[in-house]
């Protein structure tokens, strides 16, 4: 599937061919993807949608190079997983890739800018440098002032919003988003997806994000709009034409039509704890 | 990435305690029972603790402890004075003898005799009266602690030994026996009077090696007669004490308790950091999502293993000395010894705990696949 390639002229930035992955073995196996191909570019916020069980955590899983597939090539910006292992793809996940979790996935021990800082602790960066670069990030996602607070002392949104920043500091090109907006309400997930919409067009004059491609997972169809792309899955493989949902999702109420009291069928209370 | 782990590991303040206590008790138990132990051992090797001036101590070649005595005859004190290389020989009288109370009960009391001219043998410390007066008819010295078991004696009083009339003339200070009896001090020739025996009458022979001459070569002359042995105070003490260990049972029984509060300790700390480790999973997993490698994890464990471990061991030790400082009482019944040796074991013991559980935890934290994020 290259419409994503033909849209913009350059090369994938995620360039995936004959993806396979089963778990289990003989009659136990279960296979997650049966010969995925699929091309992303740059710049695009790309969305994984799906019935559960599907295969999308799984493809995820595999274009973030935290899972191997069984076969097939996975390139990100260049970079084929299957051809690094160890310390090196680690090492590689942690410059290119940021992630944002369904569960916010923060370390409840930590202050908030201590979460934030922390893929730039892992890649060695002074703790100082690391904290103050994560206080600025906070401040970009709206919680400048809330840098020593714990985890467990913010809203569900507030948390994801941290999650986003911790996702965003070290300056990724691709961020991976995995149901963000499914622990949300309606008014804090659009919120959030406004920052991954504009986290998906990099900084501009930035180098190191020009070009940052956003995968996002999700069941939400109220924001499917905000999706440049969307890819529909279904028993391990990609369905063909995507560009059905996308048209669909025109038709579906959003978080902008909820927020001015319409009715969506999805709930949608504002996030009070907020 | 340290100062991470380390938050992580105090940010969850009840898991740390629990570890930190889990790890501290374990050590308690290790240090607190192996003081006890040694303590025990320390005193079955009753008067050798308090006197320290001879080289040699020459007994019967079949005694086995210090309280095995078989008598000496008298002319043995002159075969060893005459052996080359002897400074001094002096005889030592160890008995023991009943103490009758006004009251009608009595007491059993460990009576050493030791030589009237050179007072070879004497209690360690004074507290009243003078230890010359000893030289006197009839005269004890007895020890602090055996006064309340005398009936609240002191200087000056009478006792009746053996049915014999008994002067205190002093107080002083001694480590106490295995058998934590009244223990009292007199002439080697008083003794004799007090415990009437035949003709062997020495319990050992103290004797000190002129300076310069090897302590084995004359170890070795006195073994060489048939009818006697030599040996070191460390000599006679090990002795004694694997006598103990091996013929009294006490040693099969307290070292189960010690390994038993070992193995206990182990198994709690452990399996508080493996469960600790267990818990925080998830976040290593995000870290290893993010770029953190297996190796900056394995540091971040042992790190936390580490930290919690010396916390415990402080803890535990610090519990542990405090309670041997009862032992340290001039008179204190309980038997403890604290030494260095022991607190090196209990650290050594520590750092197994610790890295048992931390084995356990890194196996998980090598394995982890950090896909798990995702679920």
């Amino acid at each position: 599937m290259t419409a994503a390639q033909t849209q913009t002229g350059g090369p994938p930035a995620i360039r995936l061919r004959n993806i396979t992955k089963s778990f289990g073995k003989g009659r136990a196996a279960v296979h997650a993807l049966r010969g995925i191909d699929m091309d992303v570019a740059s710049n695009q916020l790309v969305m994984l949608v799906g019935p559960s069980g599907c295969g999308k955590t799984t493809l995820v899983s595999i274009i973030s190079g935290v899972l191997d597939a069984d076969t097939g090539t996975a390139e990100v910006f260049g970079v084929n997983w299957p051809d690094l292992s160890g310390a090196a793809k680690t090492k590689r996940r942690g410059e290119l890739v940021g992630f944002v979790f369904q569960q916010f996935n923060l370390i409840p021990m930590l202050s908030v800018v201590e979460n934030v800082a922390m893929p730039l602790l892992v890649r060695g960066e002074p703790m100082d440098r690391a904290l103050d670069r994560a206080a600025a990030e906070l401040n970009g996602v709206g919680l400048g002032d809330r840098v020593t607070a714990r985890p467990a002392e913010l809203s569900g949104g507030m948390q994801q919003r941290v999650a986003i920043a911790r996702a965003l500091v070290g300056r990724p090109r691709l961020l991976i988003c995995d149901e963000p907006t499914a622990n949300l309400d309606g008014h804090t997930g659009q919120h959030v997806m406004d920052l991954i919409k504009t986290a998906s067009r990099g900084k501009a004059g930035d180098e190191k994000t020009d070009g940052r491609c956003v995968v996002v997972v999700t069941h939400d169809a109220r924001i499917f709009h905000y999706a440049d792309h969307i890819e529909e899955m279904e028993d391990g493989k990609l369905k063909s034409p995507s560009k059905v949902i996308l048209e669909e999702a025109r038709h579906v109420p959003h978080y902008d039509r909820e927020a001015n009291g319409e009715t969506n069928g999805n709930g949608g209370a504002t996030d009070k704890t907020k | 990435m340290n100062r991470i782990a380390i938050k992580m590991l105090l940010g969850d303040r009840a898991k740390y305690l629990s570890l930190v206590f889990g790890l501290a008790f374990a050590v308690l138990l290790i240090t607190q029972q192996g003081s006890i132990f040694l303590g025990l051992m320390l005193r079955a090797t009753g008067i050798l603790q308090n006197i320290a001036q001879p080289d040699l101590w020459i007994a019967d070649p079949h005694s086995e402890y210090i309280g095995d005595i078989r008598p000496l005859d008298d002319h043995d004190l002159y075969r060893v004075r005459s052996v080359p290389g002897i400074a001094w020989a002096s005889p030592l009288f160890a008995t023991r003898a009943r103490v009758d109370l006004p009251d009608g009960r009595h007491k059993t009391a460990q009576l050493l005799g030791i030589d009237r001219s050179t007072l070879i043998g004497q209690p360690p410390l004074m507290l009243e009266g003078r230890l010359e007066d000893l030289r006197q008819p009839d005269a004890v010295i007895i020890e602090e602690s055996s006064r309340s078991k005398l009936g609240g004696v002191g200087v000056g009083d009478v006792l009746k030994l053996n049915d014999q009339r008994a002067v205190i003339v002093g107080i002083c200070r001694a480590k106490m026996g295995f058998e934590s009896n009244a223990t009292m001090y007199t002439t080697y020739n008083n003794a004799l009077q007090f415990t009437p025996v035949g003709r062997e009458r020495m319990s050992f022979i103290l004797a000190k090696v002129k300076e310069g001459v090897p302590i084995q070569r004359v170890q070795d002359t006195i073994n060489g007669m048939t009818d006697l042995a030599a040996f070191t105070h460390d000599g006679m003490s090990d002795r004694t004490i694997n006598f103990i260990l091996k013929e009294t049972g006490i040693g099969i029984n307290f070292g189960l308790t010690v390994a038993l509060g070992f193995v206990v300790g182990l198994v709690i700390s452990a399996a508080t950091f493996y469960q600790f480790t267990l818990e925080n999973l998830r976040h290593f997993a995000v870290l290893k999502a993010i770029g953190a490698t297996t190796a900056t994890l394995i540091r971040m464990v042992i790190l936390q293993a580490l930290v919690v471990g010396l916390i415990g061991y402080g803890i535990g030790v610090g519990i542990a000395g405090a309670f041997s400082l009862l032992g340290r009482k001039p008179g204190a019944e309980l038997a403890v010894y604290f030494p260095w040796e022991l607190m090196v074991g209990a650290l050594a013991s520590m750092i197994l705990t610790v890295s048992a559980g931390s084995v356990l935890s890194l196996r998980r934290v090598i394995t982890l696949e950090p896909a798990v994020v995702f679920k």
